[in-house]
Formats: structure tokens, C-alpha cells, sequence
């Protein structure tokens, strides 16, 4: 990930440690929010189907997915990091507990005990991003590899496992239970979204009200200004990917409910390129970064999606009008914040 | 002297409000080494900027080589022979010596091709003026602080530069490396090319300047012929007041004491051996030696930053292991770096977040969430205790001038109420008067009992705060002197005379 | 002098890549084949071409993966448009409709790079996923394999032809003469222009280019140019030599074409990268992905090795430059700028 040189001027940054979420409010919200108020206002005009219950709940079942591995992309660029691997574990931890579930345990000990085993099988998904933030924790924090080498490296070889392991093949044929997460509401709010929310909280609360949080920002900053002052960058590291790793794999485990299978290239390098777009979009450089901003951020994705495929509707090639749009959407913003930058820069 | 090439003449620069130069004038003569003193904030690099074609001044006149400028832009100011060499000697790490050296000429030709021949000419000609050879097919990454240095003046050279700027060179050189860059600076100076050299280093002011001059607060206060004047007189002009050497308190040592701190025959490969040292409650231990002599890998030992390959270390008689700077922390040890903003500071984060990093483990509550009002609270009391002139503490650090972002280093490692403090150079690149009372604020802390490492080269600060001095060469502790039992010019003479041993 | 050859990166680079070559070679001898050879250097053509295109701006310092999406749009783009106008001519045309589209393209990065002082790899992400959604939307969204008449043949205007017992009827393509040329071209422009010098001091420190006068943004823009000019070429030659033309060529190879620039010693910080180690570097991912095949590696594992082989190589320097490091860390921490 390229330095930001933008990073200097967000002055009003340094707020947000000290008071609670209001405090999480900066330019860039304002910017993102009014982009989404525009959005919204401008589908709902044109399209009587955007605003009804059965899209917004369409969206809210879509959305999580690719939400919860922005903040698993997010976490690492904080520490001037990045990590390219995202996808690939979120997708072998799907393959691991898939096989598990369909080849590993006889079917009938499964179908005699299915919830044990979908839980066991969810436990081994986390496992594996346990796992996989270590490799890349030593990778990037012990031997020192660039980071953008490291995870290129680890996103090959993890989805090399699981391609040797399953030959290539989708993995399919899972207990009823294992959709349970991915298809089911609780109090008409669907499930993944609700999971989606308590990862960006969690967030939060990891980067803003614990010592651990403080310290990556810390080092995100100054990496030798956080070691002279007594912090050991090493094990921030480690544990920023193993994080990373975490919500990697609680992707793999939504992916996994929602879609009744394992593929080993779901998503595949798009989804990567995505979740940077969205730390972009939500101005996440080092030592800086706005959970708030991540949240809205995915919100304005996931409503250009929806919205031109409902305004587009039979035109062909409609769904590929969202990639062309948020390019251009990345774009403008970059040239907003030129100039909104550039106002600051002067006063 | 002879005649002058540079001559300013009732200069003033004002930025805003703030006075920054007020009819001054000074002048450069053909071949002279001028020095150019001041503290920080006197007026020295607003000079250079104006001279250099950087900034217009709002009254005055420039004259080079009898030409008349009422302003200068930079590209008359290198047509007209002036040379900078700032603090980064503009070089390209990545690009060879060669390259380096005949890069301007290169692009001055505006020639869009290369030819490697012309490139290699250009500088083995630019080596042999200032006599000194480098391999000109090597990376400037590879070479030395001194070396790219040279290499900086090369360039100067090569653009024929009548007048070389010099800012504050020394900085980062050993005194060997020191004593060469002098030999060259004599060395244009017979070719009548004239130095205008920035420093607050007096003592190298007064072995190399033919004239000095002295400003203070955006006045000259002093132009004088070098010869004769001594470092006292240079202090009081800079300064304006009488710096009191004699009334220096040293706390007394309690030698029956336990040691805070006890090393024993700790070893790192490359770096130092089989080092032995004992620091005393309430003492200040100076460690000192020529630049590769392991001093400073000793102190990023004891800090956890290059672990020990073997050794013992113990802190108040138990033995402890140090294999980070949070194990050190831990232990009470706290480590201010030479290069307090750019290894100290956290510029873009708040100044409380800076003053409170170091003890951010002693933060958490039970449940392990940070206690966010006592860290406000903590960086809060700091601001106040320091005086530090800001209107809140979550403002980013880089808002606040020079003076306050030292004052919030200072802040973040006394927070850590440490046992044991290790200095890196604590006054390098700090003005006279800030130095004095650096001092104090040392002898002051070792006084209430804190064990003081000091990493040093600046024999008279050793003097002024030291019980004991350890000098260092080729990685062993050589000798061991007492303040008491020597001069400052033996122990002028032992540093400089490791030169020979180290080579 | 040789002494120095030896320590050179690109000397590793090769001595690895020779090292492989045996070691594929004893296990099967097939490897050891003008078919074979033929094939990995077919294989490689479009991989050189981008490589070559990308190279400048990597040791500029800056991370692009937007050129696999001009490559696609600016040849897919062109054939679409040809084949609507019912062109049956030859080749030529195609390439110099699509290197004007791709030039076009790659200075629209240039451009928001350096008016709007923004990092190379957050425009090209933002290019990359803009332009394949356009070609998606705009241009087409399905792979075309109806080719003008005059371009039926290209595939196989072989140089040279070999028949081979274990692969048939092979040859040496003709697009190898654009790999050289465009390799001997951009070996030139790097080393004996004042630009090509000019690409290497921005990457070694930006703001002393400035202030030595080198007219940063227009460097910038000349190798936007060319990275755009050069993806152009990659993508119309993919198309012909594979028989059809497909929006989203190249979507997923971005990070691969980066990964053999940094295997050939190009640094990810910039100022570092040359032809030759480029040149070593793709054919270096060529020749693993031969021996994975030759060596009996079955298809489902041969991703895994390819894994691990990445992390030992990105590991390896790490820990030499660390050991340096070590050794000489007291430059590092006690002198200032």
C-alpha cells in the first residue's frame, strides 16, 4: 500500500480517542454520508421498489459478506500494512469446515447431532483464521517481509491448499443447520447483518478503548517512535493479523451459510480489490482510521449495487454498471478531498 | 581582506507579525570561512533562505559578485555561485556516486540522452578538484553520512559555486570525519571559494571560522574577526546573558548503595564485548567513544531494542530478561533516542496520546478497556506541568512549535517515572541556552535518584554532568575515568586518540 | 568487476532459474526441448510485454494494477468496434487503434496521479474496477471469437517450427520480435535517457528530483504513456494469439505480473528494477509453472508449491536484509537524515 500523503492534513483526527462514538463524526463522514443521502434519495425517486422492505432486507443480507472483510482489510493498513490474503482465508476456512462436515465425519454422525457439528465445523473456520493471521503475523512482523509481498504469498499458497484439497471442486451438500446464519432474521433484522454490526463494533471497541488499538494506531504513525516508547511492534503486528485473520474467517463462515457450499475462488481477487476500494473510500491510512466511515463506506457499495440493477433492469450487461459506477464514484471522492484538503492546507 | 563576493545590506524579513530578520547586514569575502551562529529561532536559516533565493526580504539589498538584487530567485542565487548543502544533501540513495555527482550538469545541458563516458568524466573530475576518491560506481545508500557528504560538496563544486553554504555539517560525523571536512573546507578556501558556515557547535566554530558572526532574536549581535574570540564570549552574545558553569550541584553517589543497574559480561556480535558496568543510585554514568565504537549498540541493548547475545543484566539486584523495549519499560528503564522528533514523536497523533504512549499498559482496567478520562486527565497534568503552549492535548502534536514538541517527548519518558534513564545525545542539534538547562534538568533528576546513562560525544557536556565516564573503543570499555580525576583535554585527547585504534 | 556481476540480484536471479531448469530437466527430460522452450516463451509474451510497461512505474515507486483493465478495454474495445464496421483486414490496424486507447488511458491515471497528488496504486485501483465495469457494460459482456479474415492466420505465424514426440507441432511466435524489441527499447529508455534516469531518482527520493529540476509530472506522465501504450500491445496480442477477444483478460493476473517484477529485484519502495531482472523474473514464474507440470506436481497441488515457493523467495531477502541490518544498525538509529 502506497504511503498516503494525505494522511498529514486530517487534523481533526486526533479527536476521536477521547470522547465516545460521537466523536467518530470527521470530514470524511460528512462526505460519505451526504453521498449516501444522495444515493438513497436519488434511487428512491426513480425506482417505487428501492425503498421497500424487501430490498433494503435483500441488502442487508448482501452487504455483511464483503463489510466484515473491509474491516479485516482495515486493521492491517492502520499498521501501514495491508493484507492481500483476506479472501483466501476466508474461503479455505469454508473449504476446511466443509470437508469436515461433508467428508471428514461420517454423514450419519452428523445428521445425528447436526447443530454440534455445524458448530464445531463454524469453531474450525475461526481456527483456521487463527492459523493463517499467525503465518502472516510471522511473516510480516518476525522475518520482516513487506507486507504486500507476504500476504501476495500467503493468499497463493492458502488458496493452494485448498485447491489441492478439494481438487478444485465446490464443496456442497452441508446440514440445513450450517444456513441457518446465512438465511434466517431475528426480529426481522437478518442475521448476517446483525453479525456485521457486532464485528464493527467490536472493531471499535479493539481500536479505540484497548490498549491494543492504541498501540497499532500508535505504530501505524511512527514504527520507531512506537518501539522507543516501549512498543514491542513485533507481537502488535502478529496480533493485528491474526484480527484480520478472525474476520477474514467470520466472511468464510457467513459465505459459507448464505451459499450452502465452499468454493475455493469465491470472490477470488475482485473481492480483494473491493475491501481496499472500501478502506480507500473510508480514508483509512495509518495510525488513522474511522469504523464509522468503514460502515458507511460499504453501506454506499452495496447501494450503488442494488440501485442500478433496479434502475438498469433488463438492460444488458446491467449488473456490471455498479463496477463502472464505483470506480468513478472512487474518483470523484479522491478529487473532493483534493480540494477539500487543499482549502485546509491554505487557512 | 580581499574582495567581497557576498554582501548583504539592511535586511529584514518579517512573517506575519513575527519579526524574523531586522536590518541586518553581513558580508562574505573572497576565500574567508565565515561561521554563522545563533540559537534556534535567531534568524540564521532565514538568512540562508534569503541568500539561497528562497525567500524575498521585505527590505534590503543583495549583492553578489557586485551585482545588485533587490530579490533573488533560487536560480539567479546558483547562477550566481551559491551553493546550499542542506541537512539531507539532496542525493539519490539508489543512484551511484557518478550519477550523483553529474546529474545537474545533465540536466542543466538539457541533453534528453545519457552518455555513461561524460557521466564518469564529470565526476572523476569533481573528486580530483576537492582530491578524494570515492568509487564512482558504487550506490550512495552504501556510503557514509561523511561520504555522502562529499559527495554533496562535489556537486557544489561542480556548479561553481563561489560561496558553500554549510548547515549545521557536523552533526551526524565522527571527530576524524570532522577533522577531513575541515581540511577540505581550508582547502577551497586557497581556491577562493568561500564557506559560510552554519553551526552551534562553539568549539568547532572557533578551530575553523576566519570571521564569526552572531545573531540573536533577528539581530546581529556580534561580527568579529575569529581570532581571539573564545566560546565564553560567543555564549554571551548568543544568549545575552552569562551561562554559570561554576555553580554546577552534583548530587553525591552513596557507593555503599545496592546498584540499580549491573551488567556482566554482556556480549553482541558486531556490536560490543564482555561488558562490565555498575550504575549507582542517583549517579550519571557517561559512555562515550567514537561513532562505531558500540556505545550506542550497548545502550539499545539495555533498552531492549538489539537484544544481548549473552550477559546478565540486573536492575536493583535481581536478574531480569530484556528482549523488547516493553520487557525494558517494564523494568523501569526508559530510552530517550538522539533524534527526539523523528524517533520520539507521534506528529500526527494528539499530544496526549503522545505524552501517555509509553505507559499505556498501566491504563487498563480490570476488564481490559483503556480508562480514556485518566488518560486525558494524564496528558492534561503534563501540558500543565510543562507549560506547553497549546490550547487542548488533542490536538496533533505537529501543531505545536519546535520547543514544545521536545517538551512533550520530555513529558512522555518522565511520565514513565523510570529507575533508570538512557540519554542518546541529549543536547545534539539543541542551542546553547537550552543546553544549560538540559543539564540541569539531568544532574536535577539524578539528584532525586534516578540512575542517568548518558551517551555522549560532547566532552564538555560529559564534564558538566557526569560522576563517572566510560570510554569505549572497538567495543570494549577501554577505560574508566572519575569527573574529578581528569581535564577536559585528556579526555579530548584519549576520545580522539581511539581514532587510531578504531582506524 | 565480475565479482560484482556475481552479487547482483539478477545474477541470483538467473543462477535460480538455471538451478530449476536442471533439476526439472533430470526429473524429465522432456523439459530439455525446443517445444518446450517454444511454449514457455509463448506462454510469457503478453507477461513480458506488461512487465515491461509496468516496469518504470514500479521504480518510480509507485503499485499500479489498472493496467490488466486497459489491456482488456483497449483491445476488446477496438475489436468490437472493427468488427461493427465489418474490418476484414490484418493485425496492424487493431494495434494501432488500441495503443491509442491505451495511451489514452494510461494518461488519465497520469493525470489524477499528479494533479491531484494521489498515491499510483489507490488511482489504479479505482481505474481498474472502473474500467472493467465499462467494457462490461459499454462494450460487451461476453468473450467474441468472430475475427476479420485478415487476422485468422496470425496465431500461427510461426518463426520457426518444431515437431515434438510429447507436444505435436509447435513454434517460435513472431510476437517474441515485439518482447525484444520493446525489452531492448525500454533497456535503452531506462539507462540512456535523462527521463529514464529521471524514473529512477523519483523513486529514490521524490522531493530531491523536484529540487534538482527534474520535471517530475511530465516523467510521470511519459510512463503512464507508456505502461498504457504497452498493455494495449499485451492485450491485442493475447487476443489473436489465443483466437478471441475477452472483456475481462487478465482480471485476476495483476498481482502475478507485479509478483515477477519484484522476483526479478524491482523494490516495492521504488528506485530499484531493471529489464533484465523483469525479463528473469517472468520467465522464472514460466519455467515453475512448466516444471509443475513436467515434474508430475498433479494440477490440484501445483498452486500450493507455487505458494510456498513465494514465501521462501519474498522471505529469503527479508531475512539477508535484516542480518545487514543488524550488522550495521548503528548508521540506522544514531544518525539523523
Amino acid at each position: 500500500m502506497e504511503p498516503k500523503p494525505a494522511k498529514t492534513s486530517m487534523v481533526n483526527r486526533g479527536l476521536f480517542s477521547m470522547r465516545p462514538v460521537v466523536a467518530q463524526i470527521d470530514r470524511q463522514t460528512i462526505l460519505l454520508l451526504g453521498v449516501f443521502v444522495a444515493l438513497v434519495a436519488f434511487f428512491g425517486f426513480t425506482r417505487d421498489t428501492f425503498l421497500t422492505e424487501r430490498s433494503i432486507t435483500s441488502m442487508a443480507f448482501q452487504l455483511p459478506e464483503i463489510g466484515v472483510l473491509a474491516l479485516a482489510m482495515m486493521i492491517p493498513i492502520l499498521t501501514g500494512g495491508i493484507n492481500l490474503s483476506v479472501n483466501a482465508i476466508s474461503n479455505l476456512g469454508a473449504v476446511l469446515a466443509g470437508l469436515f462436515l461433508v467428508k471428514l465425519v461420517p454423514q450419519e454422525v452428523v445428521s445425528a447431532q447436526p447443530a454440534l457439528y455445524v458448530l464445531l465445523a463454524f469453531s474450525i473456520v475461526l481456527v483456521i483464521g487463527v492459523v493463517t493471521g499467525i503465518i502472516n503475523g510471522l511473516l510480516v512482523g518476525y522475518i520482516g517481509v513487506p507486507p504486500i509481498l507476504a500476504t501476495l504469498a500467503t493468499m497463493t499458497f492458502f488458496t493452494g491448499i485448498s485447491t489441492g484439497l478439494t481438487g478444485g471442486k465446490t464443496v456442497t451438500g452441508f446440514p440445513d443447520q450450517v444456513g441457518y446464519i446465512g438465511s434466517e432474521s431475528f426480529l426481522t433484522i437478518p442475521i448476517p447483518f446483525i453479525i456485521f454490526v457486532l464485528v464493527t463494533v467490536l472493531t471499535y471497541i479493539l481500536l479505540f478503548q484497548t490498549s491494543f488499538g492504541f498501540k497499532t494506531r500508535m505504530m501505524g504513525s511512527n514504527p520507531t517512535a512506537s518501539m522507543f516508547s516501549g512498543v514491542n511492534n513485533r507481537t502488535v503486528i502478529m496480533r493485528v493479523y491474526i484480527v484480520s485473520g478472525i474476520f477474514a474467517a467470520i466472511t468464510g463462515i457467513l459465505v459459507m451459510s448464505r451459499t450452502m457450499s465452499a468454493a475455493i475462488e469465491y470472490g477470488s481477487t475482485t473481492y480483494v480489490l473491493l475491501t481496499i476500494l472500501i478502506c480507500v473510500l473510508a480514508y483509512i491510512v495509518p495510525g488513522f482510521g474511522n469504523v464509522f466511515n468503514m460502515f458507511l463506506a460499504v453501506l454506499i457499495l452495496q447501494v450503488i449495487s442494488t440501485g442500478f440493477h433496479m434502475v438498469l433492469l433488463g438492460v444488458r450487461g446491467s449488473s456490471f454498471f455498479k463496477d463502472f459506477s464505483w470506480g468513478v464514484l472512487m474518483i470523484l471522492i479522491f478529487i473532493i478531498n483534493y480540494f477539500m484538503r487543499g482549502k485546509k492546507a491554505q487557512e | 581582506m580581499t574582495e567581497e563576493i557576498l554582501r548583504v545590506e539592511n535586511i529584514s524579513k518579517r512573517f506575519g507579525g513575527v519579526v524574523a530578520l531586522n536590518n541586518v547586514s553581513m558580508s562574505v569575502a573572497k576565500g574567508e570561512t565565515c561561521c554563522l551562529v545563533g540559537e534556534n529561532g535567531s534568524g540564521k536559516s532565514t538568512m540562508i533562505k534569503i541568500i539561497s533565493g528562497v525567500y524575498t526580504p521585505d527590505e534590503g539589498d543583495i549583492f553578489i559578485g557586485g551585482n545588485h538584487y533587490k530579490k533573488l530567485t533560487p536560480i539567479e542565487s546558483i547562477r550566481e555561485g551559491i551553493q546550499v548543502i542542506y541537512q539531507d544533501f539532496s542525493l539519490f540513495p539508489n543512484l551511484t556516486v557518478a550519477e550523483n555527482i553529474s546529474i545537474n550538469q545533465q540536466l542543466a545541458s538539457g541533453k534528453q540522452f545519457i552518455k555513461w563516458k561524460d557521466i564518469n568524466r564529470i565526476a572523476e573530475e569533481g573528486l580530483a578538484r576537492i582530491n578524494i576518491s570515492v568509487p564512482l560506481d558504487v550506490t550512495v545508500e552504501t556510503l557514509s553520512t561523511a561520504d555522502r557528504q562529499l559527495i554533496a560538496i562535489v556537486k557544489a563544486v561542480l556548479a561553481d559555486a563561489r560561496i558553500l553554504i554549510m548547515d549545521e555539517p557536523t552533526t551526524a560525523l565522527t571527530q576524524k570525519e570532522i577533522a577531513s571536512l575541515f581540511k577540505i573546507i581550508d582547502d577551497l578556501k586557497s581556491r577562493g571559494i568561500s564557506t559560510l558556515f552554519v553551526s552551534h557547535k562553539l568549539n568547532e566554530v572557533t578551530e575553523i571560522a576566519d570571521r564569526t558572526v552572531i545573531f540573536r532574536n533577528g539581530v546581529k549581535a556580534m561580527d568579529q574577526d575569529a581570532k581571539g574570540l573564545d566560546v565564553k564570549t560567543m555564549e554571551f552574545y548568543m544568549t545575552g546573558r552569562k551561562i554559570e558553569t561554576e555553580s554546577i550541584s552534583f548530587g553525591k553517589v552513596d557507593i555503599t548503595s545496592e546498584p540499580l543497574l549491573q551488567v556482566e559480561n554482556l556480549n553482541l556480535k558486531h556490536g560490543y564485548f564482555d561488558i562490565n558496568l555498575e550504575l549507582k543510585p542517583g549517579e550519571i554514568l557517561g559512555i562515550t567513544g567514537l561513532l562505531g565504537s558500540g556505545r550506542t549498540e550497548l545502550a539499545l541493548s539495555l533498552f531492549g531494542v538489539m537484544p544481548a547475545d549473552s550477559g546478565k543484566i540486573s536492575v536493583q539486584g535481581k536478574e531480569v530478561k530484556i528482549r523488547s523495549t516493553e520487557d525494558a519499560i517494564g523494568e523501569g528503564i526508559a530510552y530517550v533516542p538522539e533524534d527526539r522528533i523523528r524517533e520520539g514523536l507521534f506528529l500526527d497523533q494528539s499530544i496526549n496520546d503522545n505524552i501517555v504512549v509509553g505507559i499505556i499498559d498501566r491504563m487498563v482496567s480490570r476488564f481490559g478497556f483503556l480508562k480514556n478520562t485518566q488518560k486525558r486527565i494524564e496528558g492534561e497534568n503534563w501540558i500543565k506541568r510543562l507549560e506547553l503552549k497549546t490550547p487542548t492535548g488533542a490536538l496533533p502534536a505537529k501543531s505545536l512549535s519546535g520547543g514544545n514538541q521536545q517538551r512533550v517527548v520530555l513529558a512522555k519518558w518522565l511520565a514513565e517515572n523510570p529507575k533508570i534513564l538512557i540519554l542518546n545525545g541529549p543536547t545534539v542539534g539543541v542551542d546553547v541556552g537550552s543546553k544549560a538547562d538540559i543539564h540541569e534538568l539531568i544532574r536535577s533528576l539524578a539528584r532525586e535518584g534516578l540512575g542517568i546513562l548518558l551517551i555522549s560525544d560532547d566532552i564538555p557536556e560529559l564534564m558538566q554532568t557526569c560522576h563517572r565516564i566510560l570510554l569505549m573503543r572497538g567495543g570494549r570499555i577501554a577505560e574508566e575515568f572519575k569527573r574529578e580525576e581528569i581535564t577536559e583535554n585528556q579526555l579530548n585527547t584519549e576520545l580522539i586518540g581511539a581514532s587510531a585504534v578504531n582506524g | 568487476m565480475l565479482n560484482k556481476i556475481l552479487k547482483t540480484n539478477e545474477f541470483i536471479v538467473f543462477m535460480i532459474l538455471v538451478g530449476l531448469s536442471i533439476v526439472v530437466g533430470a526429473i524429465n527430460p522432456a523439459f530439455f526441448s525446443l517445444a518446450t522452450l517454444f511454449d514457455t516463451l509463448r506462454g510469457s509474451i503478453v507477461y513480458f510485454i506488461m512487465a515491461f510497461g509496468l516496469l518504470p512505474i514500479m521504480i518510480s515507486g509507485g503499485v499500479d494494477i489498472s493496467f490488466v483493465a486497459i489491456a482488456a478495454v483497449s483491445s476488446y474495445a477496438t475489436h468490437m468496434f472493427l468488427i461493427s464496421r465489418g474490418y476484414q483486414g490484418g493485425v496492424f490496424l487493431y494495434f494501432v487503434i488500441a495503443c491509442v486507447i491505451g495511451i489514452l488511458m494510461g494518461l488519465l491515471n497520469g493525470i489524477l496521479v499528479t494533479r491531484f497528488k494521489l498515491p499510483v496504486f489507490d488511482v489504479s485501483l479505482a481505474t481498474y474496477t472502473m474500467w472493467f465495469g465499462f467494457n462490461l457494460f459499454f462494450i460487451g459482456a461476453t468473450a467474441n471469437f468472430d475475427l476479420p479474415k485478415g487476422t485468422i492466420g496470425y496465431y500461427a505465424n510461426f518463426l520457426l517450427t518444431v515437431k515434438d514426440p510429447f507436444a505435436g507441432t509447435t513454434g517460435l511466435h513472431e510476437s517474441i520480435l515485439y518482447v525484444i524489441a520493446i525489452g531492448l527499447f525500454m533497456w535503452w529508455f531506462l539507462k540512456y535517457t535523462t527521463i529514464g534516469r529521471g524514473v529512477y531518482a523519483i523513486g529514490g527520493n521524490r522531493d530531491v528530483a523536484i529540487r534538482s529540476g527534474f520535471p517530475v509530472n511530465r516523467i510521470m506522465l511519459i510512463i503512464f504513456g507508456i505502461m498504457g501504450f504497452m498493455s494495449a500491445i499485451a492485450g491485442v496480442t493475447m487476443a489473436f494469439l489465443s483466437r478471441n477477444f475477452n472483456p475481462v483478460i487478465f482480471i485476476n493476473q495483476p498481482l502475478d505480473v507485479l509478483a515477477a517484477i519484484i522476483l526479478g529485484g524491482a523494490a516495492i519502495t521504488g528506485g530499484r528494477g531493471t529489464v533484465v531482472g523483469t525479463t528473469l523474473g517472468v520467465l522464472l514464474i514460466q519455467v515453475i509453472n512448466r516444471a509443475l507440470i513436467l515434474t508430475g506436481i498433479p494440477v490440484e497441488w501445483q498452486r500450493l508449491v507455487v505458494g510456498v515457493i513465494l514465501i521462501l523467495f519474498t522471505s529469503i531477502p527479508a531475512l539477508r536484509e535484516r542480518r545487514m541490518k543488524r550488522i550495521g544498525h548503528t548508521t540506522e538509529i544514531t544518525q539523523p537524515g
